[in-house]
C-alpha cells in the first residue's frame, strides 16, 4: 500500500501524509536498545497510565511518558527520538516508584535521549548545559544573586565544588572528552549557527 | 396447635430491610393503615423481618393474639418466604397460612424517590395481602419417593466430572451423549492454560474412569427422545442412533437372541482401511479426511467404530473386511429406543463457535489464511492433520507473524452475531496460542489485537505477564477489517493503535480469529424437553445467579458447564461437581416435598367434558369413572399449578389450591373497593 501519495505539492502531501502505523515502522532493536541501557525490562508495559498520572510535568505540557513506552514497545524509534517533549521529563523517578510492574519509566527515558544524542537529536539547551559543566563543573554554575544569598546566610560565596576548588575541572573535562560530549555539543551548536 | 376459628385473626408484620424499604415507604404510616383493615388484630414492624428478633415477633404474636393469618410485607417470596413460613409454622400454625407482600422489589426499589406515593401502593399491597391471608386454609405439602438414578446429558469434561461425582456418591448415573464418543470440545484442544498441560493427557484418564465405572451406564451416540415425569420421577426415552456396529456386549446379545455369532467390534480399524468413501472429519473441524465408517478420533471411549449412514454407500467391503469371526457390522441398522426412569437431570450441552464468517469483515472463509482458534487448536496439535505444524492453508508455508483477533464477535450486538457476552475463555486461549507458536517456530511474532485482556482466573494474569515477557505484541484495538493481499495471500489488520491515538495497518502472514462462542443449535429443543427456560442471551437459565447457580426452575433438573453460559476448563468442572452434588441430595434424601399448589377436581361439578386434558402442558390430567360418571383426576406429583386448567373449566370445577377463585376475586375486590364491601 502506497504511504505516500504524489500530489505534486510539499505542503498537502505533508498534509495527508498516511499516519498508520505500518509493520515496517518498526525498528524491533530499538526496543532491544532501549532494554539494555535503562536496564529495565520495558516490553512489559501494558500501558496503565500510572505513570502519566504521576507526572509532574505532564499535566503542564503535552508529555506523556506512557506514549514513549508504547512507542518503545512497538519500535517507533524515528518517532520516540525525534519527540521534543522526550527532553521534559524532570527525572523525578515518581513514575518509577508507582510502576505497578515495577518497571522504570524514567531510565527508559533516560536510554531514550541516549540514543537520540547518538543522532545528534539534543536540544541546545542540554547542549549549552554540557559546556558549562565543562568549563566550570557545573550545570548551572554560580551567579551574583547566589552568592549574596549565601552571604546572607553566613555561608561562604561559592560551595565547596569546583567554584572553590577550581584545580579539580581538568578532571571533569578527562571524563567529557573521553566520552566526546564537549566536541560533540560544540559541534552540534555550531552546525545549528549556520 | 393453637386453636383456628372461623373468625380471621390477621397480624400483619412490616419490614424496614434497613433502609431499602424505609428510605422509601412510611412505615409507621402503612402500620396504621393496616391496624384499620378488617380481620387485622396486631399490625408490627422491624428492622429486618428475617433476623432471629423479627421471626420471634411472628412467632409470639401468633401466640398471644391466637392469630390464624400472617401477612409479611417484606422482600421477594423467592427470597425469604421459606423463613416465614418456617416461623408461621413454629408458631403453631399451618405453614400456609402465611401470605407476603413484596413491598421492596415491587415498590420501594422502583418508586425510590416519591416516598407518598410508594407508602400509597404499600398500603394497597397490605390491603391485598390481608384480603387473601383471610382466606388461607391449611395444606399439606405431598412426598413423592424419588428414583435413584441420575442422568447426565452430554459428556463433555462438564458431564463427565458430574457422572463421576454422582456415580463415586452411590448412584447409578445415565450418561448420555450424542457424538459416539465421550469427551467434548476439551479432546479437541492441544493444550490448556495457564498450566500448559496437554489437553488430551489430562482428559483420557477422566475418559477411561468413565468407561470402567460400575455404576455409569454410558450411552454414546444416543439423543433424548423424550421427558416425562417430574423431580424424583422422570421417564426418559433415549433414541439410540443407528450405530451399525455392534461393540461385543452387543454381539453376545445378538448371538444370544437370534444364533448368529460373532465377537463385535475390537476397534482393529480394518473396515476403515477398505471403505472407499471419504468425508471431511468434523472432529478436524474438516481439515482432514474421514471415511464413512470411523473412529471419532484417535483416544475415542468406548473404542468402537461408528457408520455415518448419510454417507454411506453400502458397498459391504467393510463386513468382508470385519470377517466372520468378528461380524461386528450391521449395515441394515436402525435407530433403537429405550426408557430409562432417573431421579434428577443434569444438562451439560455445551457450546459451538459463532458462524463467524457472518463478520464479512474479517474474511472467514474468504481468505484462505483466517482461521478460527479451534482450527489453530487442530493444526497446532500434535494429533491433528499436520501432526503439529502450523502453517498456512493457503500454501503450506510455515506464518511468522500470526495476528490474534480477540472479541471476534463477542462483545458485539450487531452484524447478524449479536453476542453481547463476553465468551470469557477467549483471553486465556490466545495468550496460550501466542506462547505455542513462539514456542514451537523460532522467530515467530504473534500480535495480539484486544479490547481488554480478561485474565481473571488464578495464575491466569500471571500466565499474561509471562506470554509478555516472552515476546507477544499486544495491541489494544478492535480490529475493523482485514483484507487480503491476492498475491501473497498475505492480510492485512486494519484497527486503531488506541493507546498510541493511531490507525494501523500490520501485515501478518495468518489470522486466528477468536471466534464468539453460543448455544448448540439442538439447545433450544432439549430445554424445552426439560422445561428449562433460557436467559436473554440465549443459554440455559440457572435458578439464581448468584445463590443457586446449578439449577433451574424446574426442580430436578440442573445445569454444567458452558450450556449455562460461557466457562472456562476450571469453572466447568466446579460447575459439574456442583451440580452433581446438588442432583445428589433428593436421591439420597428418598423422597422430595411438593408444594401443594396443584389442582384439585371438585367432582360434583366436573361434567367430564376432557376439555382440561389438552389444556395441561404437563400431562397431569386424567378422566377417570368414578360412582359411575366420568370426572377428571389429577396425578398431583406431575401437576405443577400453573393454573392453565383451572381459569379453562368451564363448569369452574377445578380448584387452583392456595390460588383458589374466592381468594383471587378478594385481592381484586379489596383492591377495586378499598375493602368497601366485604
Amino acid at each position: 500500500m502506497a504511504k505516500v501519495k504524489e500530489y505534486g505539492n510539499a505542503e498537502l502531501e505533508e498534509k495527508l501524509r498516511d499516519t498508520s502505523y505500518y509493520t515496517d515502522d518498526s525498528n524491533p532493536q530499538f526496543l532491544e536498545d532501549v532494554k539494555k541501557i535503562s536496564r529495565t525490562a520495558a516490553n512489559m508495559c501494558f500501558q496503565c497510565g500510572t505513570c502519566t498520572g504521576s507526572c509532574p510535568s505532564a499535566p503542564r505540557s503535552s508529555y506523556r511518558i506512557r506514549l514513549f513506552m508504547r512507542k518503545g514497545v512497538l519500535g517507533l524509534e524515528k518517532e520516540a527520538l525525534n519527540d521534543p517533549d522526550l527532553w521534559l521529563c524532570t527525572t523525578c523517578y515518581s513514575c518509577t516508584d508507582r510502576c505497578p510492574r515495577d518497571l522504570a519509566p524514567t531510565d527508559v527515558i533516560m536510554a531514550m535521549r541516549n540514543l537520540a544524542f547518538k543522532f545528534d537529536i539534543v536540544p541546545r539547551n542540554f547542549l549549552k548545559t554540557v559546556q558549562l559543566i565543562y568549563n566550570s563543573g557545573h550545570g548551572v554554575p554560580n551567579n551574583d544573586v547566589n552568592r549574596a544569598a549565601r552571604v546572607k546566610l553566613g555561608l561562604p560565596a561559592d560551595p565547596p565544588t569546583t567554584h572553590s576548588y577550581p584545580e579539580f575541572i581538568p578532571g571533569i573535562q578527562k571524563i567529557m572528552d573521553f566520552y566526546k560530549m564537549k566536541e560533540n555539543a560544540d559541534r552540534i551548536l555550531s552546525e545549528g549557527e549556520h | 396447635m393453637v386453636e383456628t376459628k372461623n373468625e380471621p385473626r390477621i397480624g400483619v408484620f412490616l419490614c424496614h430491610c434497613g433502609t431499602n424499604i424505609a428510605g422509601s415507604i412510611n412505615i409507621e404510616e402503612v402500620k396504621n393503615y393496616a391496624k384499620t383493615l378488617d380481620g387485622v388484630v396486631i399490625a408490627d414492624e422491624y428492622q429486618y423481618m428475617c433476623s432471629t428478633p423479627g421471626q420471634s415477633k411472628i412467632i409470639d404474636a401468633i401466640n398471644e393474639n391466637n392469630l390464624n393469618g400472617v401477612v409479611v410485607a417484606a422482600c421477594s417470596p423467592r427470597l425469604h418466604e421459606p423463613t416465614f413460613r418456617m416461623a408461621t409454622q413454629e408458631g403453631g400454625l399451618n405453614q400456609f397460612r402465611f401470605e407476603m407482600a413484596n413491598i421492596r422489589d415491587q415498590n420501594s426499589w422502583v418508586h425510590m424517590h416519591d416516598l407518598e406515593g410508594a407508602t400509597e401502593k404499600a398500603k394497597d399491597q397490605v390491603l391485598i395481602a390481608v384480603a387473601k391471608a383471610r382466606m388461607l386454609e391449611d395444606l399439606q405439602p405431598k412426598s413423592v419417593p424419588v428414583e435413584h438414578a441420575a442422568l447426565v446429558l452430554g459428556a463433555g469434561v462438564g458431564g463427565m466430572q458430574a457422572a463421576l461425582d454422582l456415580a463415586n456418591a452411590g448412584i447409578k448415573t445415565y450418561l448420555v451423549e450424542k457424538l459416539p464418543t465421550i469427551g467434548g470440545r476439551m479432546s479437541q484442544l492441544d493444550k490448556t492454560f495457564p498450566t500448559l498441560d496437554c489437553s488430551q493427557c489430562i482428559l483420557t484418564p477422566k475418559m477411561v474412569d468413565v468407561g470402567r465405572h460400575p455404576l455409569i451406564e454410558l450411552r454414546t451416540y444416543t439423543e433424548v427422545e423424550k421427558v416425562e415425569g417430574y423431580i424424583g420421577n422422570f421417564t426418559i426415552t433415549l433414541r439410540h442412533k443407528a450405530r451399525g456396529v455392534l461393540d461385543p456386549d452387543q454381539a453376545a446379545a445378538r448371538a444370544a437372541a437370534t444364533g448368529i455369532l460373532g465377537t463385535g467390534c475390537n476397534g482393529c480399524g480394518d473396515c476403515d482401511a477398505v471403505c472407499p468413501v471419504i468425508k471431511p472429519n468434523p472432529f478436524e473441524m474438516g481439515m482432514a479426511p474421514r471415511k464413512a465408517i470411523y473412529i471419532y478420533h484417535a483416544q475415542v471411549m468406548p473404542l468402537q467404530y461408528t457408520i455415518d449412514f448419510d454417507a454411506c454407500v453400502k458397498c459391504g467391503l467393510c463386513v468382508d473386511a470385519c470377517g466372520s469371526e468378528k461380524n461386528a457390522i450391521d449395515l441394515e441398522a436402525v435407530d433403537t429406543f429405550e426408557e430409562i426412569k432417573v431421579g434428577t437431570c443434569i444438562l451439560a450441552i455445551g457450546f459451538d463457535l459463532i458462524p463467524i464468517e457472518e463478520k464479512r469483515e474479517w474474511g472467514y472463509k474468504q481468505y484462505d489464511n483466517v482461521i478460527t482458534g479451534l482450527e489453530f487448536e487442530r493444526l497446532i496439535c500434535a494429533s491433528g492433520p499436520t501432526v503439529g505444524h502450523l502453517i498456512r492453508p493457503s500454501d503450506g508455508k510455515t506464518p511468522m507473524k500470526i495476528g490474534f483477533v480477540l472479541c471476534a464477535g463477542s462483545r458485539d450486538n450487531t452484524g447478524g452475531v449479536n453476542k453481547a457476552y463476553c465468551s470469557r475463555f477467549c483471553c486465556m486461549y490466545s495468550l496460550k496460542h501466542a506462547h505455542q507458536i513462539m514456542e514451537k517456530i523460532p522467530g515467530a511474532v504473534p500480535y495480539l489485537f484486544y479490547m481488554d485482556i480478561r485474565s481473571f482466573g488464578k495464575m491466569y494474569e500471571e500466565f499474561y505477564y509471562r506470554i509478555q515477557n516472552e515476546g507477544a505484541k499486544f495491541i489494544r484495538g478492535r480490529v475493523a477489517n482485514i483484507l487480503e493481499d491476492p498475491i501473497t495471500k498475505n492480510l492485512i489488520v486494519n484497527t486503531e493503535d488506541t493507546l498510541l491515538g493511531r490507525p494501523v495497518a500490520m501485515e501478518m502472514d495468518m489470522v486466528v480469529l477468536a471466534a464468539a462462542v453460543q448455544p448448540k443449535p439442538e439447545a433450544e429443543h432439549i430445554r424445552q424437553m426439560f422445561g428449562v427456560s433460557k436467559s436473554q442471551d440465549g443459554w440455559l437459565l440457572e435458578a439464581h445467579p448468584k445463590l443457586n447457580p446449578c439449577g433451574t426452575t424446574t426442580a430436578g433438573i440442573y445445569l454444567a458447564g458452558v450450556c449455562q453460559g460461557p466457562k472456562d476448563i476450571p469453572d466447568t468442572v466446579a460447575q459439574a461437581e456442583g451440580a452433581a452434588s446438588a442432583a445428589s441430595i433428593p436421591i439420597h434424601m428418598g423422597e422430595v416435598q411438593l408444594e401443594p399448589y396443584f389442582a384439585m377436581c371438585m367432582e360434583d361439578l366436573c361434567a367430564g367434558c376432557g376439555m382440561c386434558l389438552n389444556q395441561c402442558p404437563y400431562g397431569a390430567l386424567d378422566l377417570i369413572e368414578k360412582n359411575g360418571r366420568t370426572v377428571m383426576e389429577v396425578t398431583e406429583a406431575k401437576c405443577k399449578g400453573c393454573g392453565t386448567c383451572g381459569g379453562f373449566c368451564p363448569g369452574g370445577a377445578i380448584k387452583m389450591q392456595h390460588f383458589t377463585s374466592p381468594q383471587i376475586c378478594a385481592q381484586i375486590d379489596a383492591f377495586l373497593l378499598k375493602g368497601g364491601v366485604n
